[in-house]
């Protein structure tokens, strides 16, 4: 099994591409489930009889394979980069979910009293100290979930998608093995750099932990 | 992407059902089946998808090749899928063209179907097609289904021809893609017109590796593959006769929206079904599953060599 | 929608989609078989990492960034190469599941050990005992729940996964996932979704009960 490198070299145009699209679909999930988590995850964390519903339909959702998931889109988005996106989000939610209540549970109580002692009202306080404080555990949960989408994005290559996956298939259908390669390597790479530029988001965005670390 | 743009794919898939009715109207009949007129129009561009296999790929590429000669923008969205998958999307405007083949395109719109010749066949997909859809005229290359034994198989149980299985009733496994399961060229079939009851049908590929090493290892006995495939000839490969025509006629046919095909799409792609052989398909799908050339360059520079493209 | 839950109720309730060798009940057995062997032999390989790191406090760093990105592994990718390197055989499936399977279970075993308060550990050390008896006495036994966390994760992860095997020609419940895809037989399809996720929360609550019993049993 050898790397063909001058098939490398003729495919940089179409590595490129494929390798912005992958990614636009992993980031755009992430976004998504963000999105969706953040206002769920305050649910979970004030209303505690909803926690263990919440956190179990993510976990559920979590088990049911993703080619499944896509295939089971179809009949509402099609083959298109919605169903991409819709699927990947679903699996972005039990780790974002679960980290963002995690991280809101861990801010202290008497940080909370000082700022209603303060006369901050609620949403004031979510917004300015209780996220903020939440931050570094949120955003370990949006790296794995960053890492996790880009890894998973390839599996949408059964409904003509996938970007990096379409290499996979190419090379099984064609008995090829330099595209897949290149794709896994791409995949992780594209996995390192990503994951690289949210420790690097997190350190600017938590300025006060700096001086900890 | 944002919530937006997914409400607005939404709604456009719901509104495609609406804008065929009306488009319906003016589709008519003739021999070639093709509408005569018609409101489509490829100005906006023309969105080819392909199924799964190298060589609808190198098709969905030469009739890209054959538009932009013509002037139309072309996107090609390649390995979308299985025909279950496909169509469905050209339905629902995800894709707009498809290089398909007349028998099989017919079984699966309409499993009843007898007609066997080419003409007859054209006609019968015209009747058979749902609203908004239409084939343009079929080009003079064919690719068949094809049951496939090893020599030795052959030998052994002494198969020459599809009415040969049912001597071996209960001990042959069949690999095909898992779509052959259903179909009428398939396990259907093969039990309807030929009586044959096999020991097991294996879900593999179409004629992918799977298939291809399953056939080669032993792991099932009869394969389906593709007549243009050359590694049927290369392994020494036995094709099973079809005495009772139980495979039909498989010229490979344009599928297309009404809403795209305008005569600028009809004619280029006439051109290029006239030009283009079995023999000459045959080689170019070599090219792309032997020597690892790419289908769209393939595409390109058979398009160029005879005159369907600069 | 109505009419698709419809069909799944007829399709898990007749006797025939239950039979044979394309029926559930071989299905579901190939699932477990797959899923099971895969997770055992991750954490085979994972363990002893995990435990080792977070004893000896050596080669964390490594090991920790290796098993980050061996979650960005995409798993049809490995399946297709290691299928292109050795042919048609169950093993690019084991190999893309274990290499699922062994990140999750090697961080949090070391996060587990990690866990262990330094006083424990010195105060076994005080007492005599030697590096292996700390570990396996002390150490190992505190660390044990987020061991088993990892161990959960990873099940549910390859039980999920394990559908893959279908795409090159294997059993298992993935075989309706694939096979409903290529036929546009969504009722299969959901069936095989639905049974996956059923075996998967099944095995999960099952390893948690074993946890408690195993808790009740240490703190009895």
């Amino acid at each position: 099994m050898s790397v063909d490198w001058s098939w490398i070299g003729d495919h940089t145009d179409e590595l490129t591409s494929l390798t912005l699209s992958h990614l636009q679909a992993a980031l755009s999930a992430v976004f998504f489930g963000v999105l969706i988590s953040l206002p769920l995850a305050v649910i979970a964390h004030r209303f505690r009889p909803l926690r263990g519903f919440l956190l179990g339909i993510s976990n559920v959702l979590f088990t049911i394979p993703s080619i499944a998931i896509f295939v089971l889109l179809l009949p509402v988005s099609g083959l298109t980069r919605t169903t991409t996106v819709i699927g990947l989000t679903v699996y972005t939610l039990v780790v974002l979910l679960r980290n963002t209540v995690e991280g809101l549970d861990s801010v202290p109580a008497k940080t909370k009293e000082a700022a209603k002692a303060m006369g901050t009202r609620p949403l004031r306080t979510l917004l300015t100290v209780e996220f903020p404080l939440a931050l570094p555990v949120i955003m370990a949960g949006v790296r794995i979930a960053t890492v996790m989408s880009i890894s998973l994005v390839s599996v949408a290559t059964y409904i003509g998608d996938g970007g990096l996956g379409q290499l996979f298939t190419d090379g099984f259908q064609r008995n090829f093995p330099t595209p897949v390669i290149v794709g896994v390597v791409l995949t992780i790479l594209l996995a390192v750099v990503a994951d690289a530029l949210l420790v690097a988001l997190q350190y600017v965005l938590t300025p006060w932990r700096r001086r900890r670390a | 992407m944002n919530r937006r743009t997914v409400l607005g794919g939404l709604f456009a898939a719901a509104s495609v059902p609406a804008l065929s009715a009306c488009a319906s109207g003016v589709t008519s009949l003739d021999g070639s089946g093709s509408a005569s007129g018609g409101g489509g129009s490829s100005k906006g561009g023309v969105t080819i998808g392909t199924a799964n296999f190298t060589e609808n790929q190198v098709l969905g590429y030469l009739y890209a090749a054959a538009l932009k000669q013509a002037g139309v923008k072309v996107t090609v969205r390649p390995n979308l899928g299985t025909r279950e998958i496909v169509i469905p999307a050209l339905k629902s405007g995800d894709i707009d063209l498809l290089p398909e083949y007349q028998g099989a395109l017919l079984n699966y719109l309409d499993p009843k179907a007898t007609a066997a010749e080419e003409g007859a066949m054209q006609n019968a997909l015209t009747l058979a097609l749902p609203k908004g859809l239409q084939i343009l005229p079929y080009g003079a290359a064919e690719d068949s289904d094809a049951f496939v034994v090893t020599r030795e198989t052959a030998k052994k149980y002494g198969l020459t021809s599809l009415a040969d299985l049912k001597k071996q009733n209960g001990k042959l496994v069949l690999g095909a893609a898992p779509e052959v399961k259903k179909r009428r060229v398939g396990a259907v079939g093969l039990k309807d017109v030929y009586g044959v009851d096999l020991k097991e049908f294996k879900s593999l590929d179409s004629d992918g590796p799977l298939v291809k090493g399953a056939l080669k290892k032993g792991d099932v006995d009869v394969a389906n593959l593709f007549t243009t495939d050359t590694d049927i000839e290369a392994n020494d490969w036995v094709v099973l006769a079809d005495p009772a025509n139980l495979i039909p006629s498989q010229h490979i046919v344009p599928l297309i929206a009404d809403r795209k095909a305008d005569d600028t799409v009809r004619k280029a792609l006439a051109r290029l079904g006239n030009v283009l052989t079995t023999a000459q398909l045959t080689e170019l799908n070599r090219l792309v599953d032997k020597d690892k050339k790419d289908p769209e360059e393939v595409a390109d520079d058979y398009a160029k060599r005879h005159g369907l493209a600069e | 929608m109505y009419e698709l839950l419809k069909n799944l109720g007829t399709w898990l309730t007749s006797g025939a989609s239950w039979s044979g060798s394309d029926g559930i009940t071989h299905r579901l057995a190939e699932h477990l078989q797959y899923s099971l062997l895969a997770t055992l032999i991750a954490a085979a390989i994972g363990l002893p990492i995990g435990l080792l790191i977070g004893h000896t406090g050596k080669g964390a760093f490594l090991a920790i960034n290796l098993s980050s990105f061996g979650r960005a592994l995409p798993t049809v990718g490995l399946v297709v190469l290691v299928f292109l390197a050795g042919g048609l055989s169950m093993l690019p499936v084991y190999v893309a599941l274990v290499a699922l399977a062994v990140p999750a279970i090697v961080t949090n075993t070391y996060a587990g050990m990690t866990a262990v308060d330094p006083d424990v550990r010195d105060a076994a050390r005080g007492q005599g005992m030697r590096g292996h008896q700390v570990l396996f006495q002390v150490e190992l036994p505190l660390a044990l729940p987020l061991i088993m966390t990892g161990l959960r994760l990873a099940l549910i992860q390859v039980v999920a996964t394990a559908t893959i095997a279908a795409y090159v020609s294997f059993g298992g419940l993935g075989r309706y996932v694939f096979d409903g895809l290529a036929q546009r037989d969504l009722v299969q399809v959901l069936g095989g979704a639905v049974l996956v996720a059923v075996v998967a929360v099944a095995l999960d609550l099952l390893l948690s009960g074993l946890q408690r019993l195993l808790f009740r049993h240490r703190t009895a």
